[in-house]
């Protein structure tokens, strides 16, 4: 039934917003390089931090966590800033601004999520989850403050209603909830009784949101391809 | 044609009443009732402990040869001494392949044959050394397998008698005797043992046992104190219990250097023993006549668990070795063992027993009365290690063989004589004893036995002239009363440690089929409003309440793990607030309501906050808990403002609480009967508030006696809630409210709730005005949420049927406050202080009642009683009696399907573990706190219906 609805009200907004501001379009294969260097970046940051220092997520969390973000943070932003909306009257710079504000203010939200769900709140594990917050927020709001700015429209239309119109808010949208929901999911194993250190805050809450983010990446490449082809077909 | 169907609708309607919308409950509480009967008695396998103990003159009363009668003694005692001091060596979780030769195994494992030392003394001296494989008796956990080894018993879940928390043993059992008996009792070690027999010990050395990664300080000490004590001739019986085998297998498993470690190093300690004990072995020297077992309370897996009922955790070994050597071996009728030649080309026999025996073959080797519990026979075996078993005092014309069976004989005899008079007395005791089939089939079979010892045996004995006919009888006499003490171990076992798996299946199936009914029941009243929902049908269900029925599959199979169930606070407060953040969502999509959502999500923070100190409170008293390293933000205790603050805080919210149910109902027409309660209400909240200010201040108790305030004033908080109930049922029999059935049913919520919150906030003491508060503001969130999911397409003909997420948000938040209110799912989490407000002494009934009060008031009661709200806020207009009563029969229904749904996955969960390690620890308490709570709710949503629907006169002129 979601589904249905779903599939009724694109039907119905589609038309309003192709005039009234034109949906940000990305091709199939801008959509795979962003995918990738998302993908190459998070392997970097795993692969600096594991070969230079040495660390990975479950010895040094804190750590790691921050090299993902250092990472990520320029390749999100500079990435996504290009497919920015109205393009003309906004400036590249600023888009990247946005971007660049929305890092804290996402991170904000994020950590207060995790706090109404239960994230440990002692100073010992205060690094770990700012910078998982860090990281999270990276993963959804920054690249939707990139492309949309502070259009409160269209925020509501992808993240509480997940109706993503067009190909770049496929690409904002689906690894945003996928991050959100593999967190959500990754924080199931922490009170079972294995004595594992990676079943501490944040380390499986991580892997989950990271590997929620993964397959929201390439599912939204999969639908910007067939966006793609539909127009493709449309066009002809 | 259609008016025709309305008329003889509306006939129907008026025969059957109020009981149209409500039958379907009753049938769910007898459902209930009758699955959760059946389950519980397969399940709950309960004991009586009886507080009898054997007294050595008891023996008197028994028809058998004891041998005072011999020695024409003052003092008799039961059976001669066969050795004079005892060591017991504990290794914890010994499994049998640490001891017995690898060859006795289809492969070699290297944690096997480490133990080298015990294999090299029974293969140098097969008479007077063994190895057994004792099989334990589940729950093979430390403390019940101490129990049981001891006693002579099987311990279960339900011990009835012993009181909860102290886990001291009060059954007669081994240590009693010793103790009775003047022997001297060291101990060493676990502390267990000194938690269960605080006063037996002489000298006792014992180091805490729950740290598992530690490996070596229990051992250590043992160590220290041991060989130092083996030169002392202070003490009769030595308990030196190691841990180490234990904690390595939990930590890193048997198959691990850690534990091949632990093992050389018991070898090491074993090899000096024996060795001290060689050297001593002398006549007149210390250890002239002793016996030394080292023995294992039970196995464990490969992974290091135990506590089930798996061969490898029952498995468990017993070495003996006594010092002075007996003259031959045990005669070979009785012999069980089986040889083997192990690595080294020696041969190694290995023989098996019962661990419930060894209480009482220790009893009988040191002469002391059997404890007056035990339902072991005397294991000829190892009976036949202690060299004294081969003497008899009147010198016959007898071979050695012979004088040791005419002495068992008598042994037998005594321990038939005491395990029959045990029988005996529980199914005279207890109120659930054993079958008349069953004590009729053990009474015969043990006439039998002793009809065969009055005819011949005894005779024979006493005659002392027919040597070649004596032989014969008496092997004819062990045999029947072998045949006695097995149907009787048989019996016992079937009785308290085997599940009737019957009885759980039955109770299993009456639950689902409860289940299926409910949700029947459901869709019943959805096709029946078929008409009036005509726009949104069956649609609603699926759509709005796929998160809910997501949440709620969540929440029942969490229950599958025992971790989740120890931390099950934290995994509801986790899907509050994913439910919270759902609602947020909807309520940003809808552009409305986004006030009532933060603060949902700030409430359910809060909770957590609440509930990580309840859990805080958990861990330092639960020994489950007692590792687990929470993340509990520590509340700075000693400040002095933090003190003031927790005196004023609860009483200005209360006083916040009063002037709010006064605002509410000032507004909305009353009739005077509820008028009167809601009075009361505050007059209640008032005597609490003075209640709590004599409590601690000493200026204001100079004016009166301090008992007004401790004893009357919560009684009269009591009383008033009883003349609230009684004012409410007055009130039903007034019909005739001029208001809309709407606003009736609110005024009636309204009073029913204040009723209940006066005595509810005085139980659960200075944090009750808190969650009272909390609850308050949850309960309105919830109720203006549910408006979210109108829409506006659906225009005038707004969406009648609540879905079953604001229901479901309403559950969840009530299991939350029950962890809020700083309780959890354990005997040691009810507030047993609670009961004894306004009492001073103990008075079982009322004061269950007031535990029940304060274990479920928060969680159970007030939000039962307060779910019309979700329907009487729902809508705006007056629709008529039917929809709304067709609303709220659905409602509870949804609510009481939920309850059901997590109690049945807790029952699916105990029946799978069933013999899971935390069975009895964790899971049990669960399950009784679960099905309480089931209960509660159908009785308390049977009551509800009874007083929210009455039957008074209704124009269904909406429909």
């Amino acid at each position: 039934m979601d589904r249905r609805k779903k599939r009724e009200k694109t039907t119905v907004t589609k038309p309003s917003t192709v005039d009234a501001s034109s949906p940000p379009k990305i091709s199939p294969s801008e959509a795979f390089i962003v995918t990738l260097s998302s993908v190459l970046g998070l392997g970097l940051a795993f692969y600096v931090a594991n070969s230079g220092f040495s660390i990975d997520l479950v010895t040094d969390p804190s750590r790691t966590i921050f090299f993902i973000w250092l990472v990520e943070l320029p390749i999100v932003i500079l990435l996504y800033s290009r497919y920015r909306q109205n393009p003309r009257q906004c400036m590249y710079l600023r888009a990247v601004g946005r971007g660049l504000l929305a890092v804290p203010i996402g991170a904000l939200l994020n950590c207060l999520g995790a706090i109404a769900l239960g994230a440990p709140v002692t100073f010992q594990f205060l690094p770990k989850t700012v910078n998982w917050s860090l990281m999270m927020s990276l993963f959804t709001t920054v690249p939707a403050s990139c492309v949309l700015g502070s259009s409160w429209a269209h925020w509501k239309r992808i993240f509480a209603q997940t109706q993503p119109n067009g190909s770049v808010e496929y690409l904002i949208c689906l690894p945003a909830h996928g991050a959100v929901i593999g967190g959500w999911f990754g924080a199931w194993p922490m009170p079972l009784d294995w004595e594992r250190p990676w079943q501490e805050w944040p380390i499986c809450v991580s892997y989950g949101a990271i590997g929620g983010y993964l397959v929201g990446l390439v599912a939204s490449c999969v639908f910007v391809l067939a966006c793609a082809r539909s127009q493709h077909v449309k066009q002809t | 044609m259609k008016e025709r169907e309305i008329e003889g609708a509306a006939r129907r309607r008026k025969i059957t009443g109020k009981w149209r919308y409500t039958w379907h409950l009753w049938v769910t509480l007898l459902l209930h009732i009758a699955a959760i009967v059946l389950f519980t008695r397969g399940f709950l396998l309960t004991r009586t402990e009886l507080p009898h103990y054997s007294n050595s003159s008891d023996v008197s009363e028994s028809q058998c040869l004891y041998s005072s009668s011999h020695n024409n003694t003052t003092t008799s005692s039961w059976t001669k001494p066969a050795v004079n001091r005892l060591i017991i060596i504990v290794l914890d979780a010994l499994r049998f392949d640490f001891v017995a030769p690898s060859t006795f195994f289809p492969e070699s494992k290297h944690w096997m044959d480490k133990l080298k030392v015990l294999k090299e003394v029974v293969s140098k001296s097969p008479t007077s050394a063994k190895i057994f494989k004792a099989i334990a008796d589940p729950p093979t956990t430390s403390l019940q397998r101490l129990k049981g080894l001891t006693t002579g018993g099987l311990p279960t879940f339900v011990d009835v008698g012993n009181s909860f928390g102290a886990p001291a043993i009060v059954e007669d059992n081994f240590l009693n005797q010793l103790v009775q008996s003047g022997k001297k009792v060291v101990m060493m070690g676990d502390d267990t043992w000194t938690q269960l027999f605080p006063h037996h010990f002489e000298r006792s050395y014992p180091y805490p046992s729950f740290n598992v990664k530690d490996l070596d300080t229990v051992d250590n000490g043992c160590i220290e104190h041991l060989f130092p004590s083996l030169y002392e001739d202070d003490w009769d019986v030595l308990i030196s219990h190691f841990l180490g085998v234990d904690h390595a297998g939990h930590i890193f498993g048997v198959d691990s250097t850690q534990m091949t470690e632990k093992l050389e190093q018991y070898n090491s300690i074993l090899e000096k023993v024996i060795e001290v004990l060689e050297k001593e072995s002398g006549p007149g020297r210390l250890h002239e006549n002793t016996l030394l077992v080292v023995m294992g309370d039970h196995g464990q897996t490969l992974n290091g668990d135990h506590g089930g009922g798996g061969a490898e955790e029952v498995e468990t070994a017993i070495f003996a070795m006594s010092v002075k050597k007996p003259p031959s071996s045990v005669p070979v009728e009785y012999d069980t063992s089986s040889c083997q030649l192990d690595l080294d080309g020696k041969n190694v026999c290995v023989s098996s027993m019962q661990q419930l025996d060894f209480a009482v073959t220790m009893s009988a080797l040191l002469g002391i009365p059997f404890p007056y519990g035990s339902i072991g026979q005397v294991n000829p075996e190892l009976y036949a290690l202690g060299a004294g078993s081969w003497n008899l005092d009147v010198s016959q014309q007898l071979s050695e063989s012979d004088i040791w069976i005419q002495n068992y004989a008598n042994i037998l005899c005594i321990n038939s004589w005491q395990v029959k008079r045990y029988i005996d007395a529980y199914s005279a005791s207890s109120a659930v004893g054993f079958s008349s089939d069953d004590l009729s089939r053990v009474a015969s079979v043990y006439a039998q036995a002793e009809n065969h010892w009055l005819r011949s045996t005894k005779k024979l004995q006493l005659d002392k002239k027919d040597i070649d006919a004596l032989v014969p009888a008496l092997k004819k006499q062990i045999e029947s009363y072998f045949n006695f003490l097995r149907t009787v171990a048989e019996l016992a076992r079937s009785k308290w440690t085997e599940f009737d798996l019957r009885m759980m299946g039955a109770g299993i199936a009456i639950m689902s089929i409860s289940l299926m009914f409910q949700v029947l029941a459901i869709l019943r009243a959805n096709s029946q409003d078929g008409a009036t929902l005509a726009s949104s049908g069956y649609a609603w269900f699926f759509s709005a309440s796929a998160s809910a029925f997501f949440l709620l599959g969540m929440r029942a199979v969490s229950f599958l793990s025992n971790s989740f169930i120890l931390e099950e606070g934290k995994v509801a407060n986790f899907l509050l607030s994913t439910s919270g953040i759902v609602a947020l969502r909807k309520s940003v999509v809808k552009g409305k309501l986004l006030k009532e959502s933060v603060g949902f999500l700030l409430l359910s923070t809060f909770c957590r906050f609440g509930i990580e100190i309840g859990l805080s409170k958990q861990a330092s008293t639960s020994a489950f808990m007692k590792e687990y390293t929470s993340w509990i933000l520590n509340i700075a205790s000693g400040l002095a403002v933090w003190n003031h603050a927790a005196e004023v805080v609860p009483i200005l919210v209360l006083i916040i609480l009063a002037f709010w149910l006064y605002k509410a109902t000032s507004d909305i027409f009353f009739g005077w009967p509820r008028k009167i309660v809601v009075v009361c209400t505050i007059l209640s909240y008032m005597l609490i508030i003075v209640h709590w200010i004599t409590e601690n201040n000493r200026y204001i108790l100079a004016f009166m006696p301090e008992s007004i305030g401790r004893i009357y004033i919560p009684r009269i908080v009591y009383a008033i809630l009883l003349g609230q109930l009684l004012l409410l049922v007055f009130a039903q029999l007034f019909k005739g409210n001029s208001s809309d059935c709407k606003t009736n049913l609110v005024v009636k919520t309204t009073a029913m709730l204040s009723a209940w919150s006066s005595t509810v906030i005085l139980l659960s003491g200075k944090q009750g005005p808190m969650v009272a508060f909390a609850s308050i503001v949850g309960g309105y969130c919830i109720m203006r949420l549910c408006d979210i999911e109108d829409d506006a397409k659906n225009g005038p003909q707004r969406r009648l049927s609540i879905g079953p997420f604001p229901v479901m948000q309403w559950n969840l938040f009530a299991t939350c406050l029950f962890f809020c209110s700083g309780h959890w799912c354990a005997f040691d989490g009810l507030h047993y202080g609670a009961a004894f407000i306004g009492f001073e002494e103990f008075m079982l009934v009322p004061q269950a009642i007031i535990l029940t009060l304060d274990t479920y008031g928060f969680s159970i009661i007030l939000p039962v009683f307060g779910l019309p709200f979700l329907v009487a806020m729902k809508y705006k207009a007056d629709l008529g009696k039917h929809v709304l009563f067709t609303q709220l029969s659905q409602m509870y229904t949804t609510y009481g399907l939920i309850t059901a749904i997590m109690t049945t996955f807790t029952i699916y969960c105990v029946t799978m573990h069933r013999r899971h390690l935390m069975v009895w620890g964790l899971f049990a308490p669960k399950f009784v706190f679960d099905v309480f709570g089931l209960l509660l709710t159908d009785v308390l949503i049977c009551l509800a219906s009874l007083y929210y629907f009455d039957q008074g006169k209704d124009g269904h002129n909406h429909n």
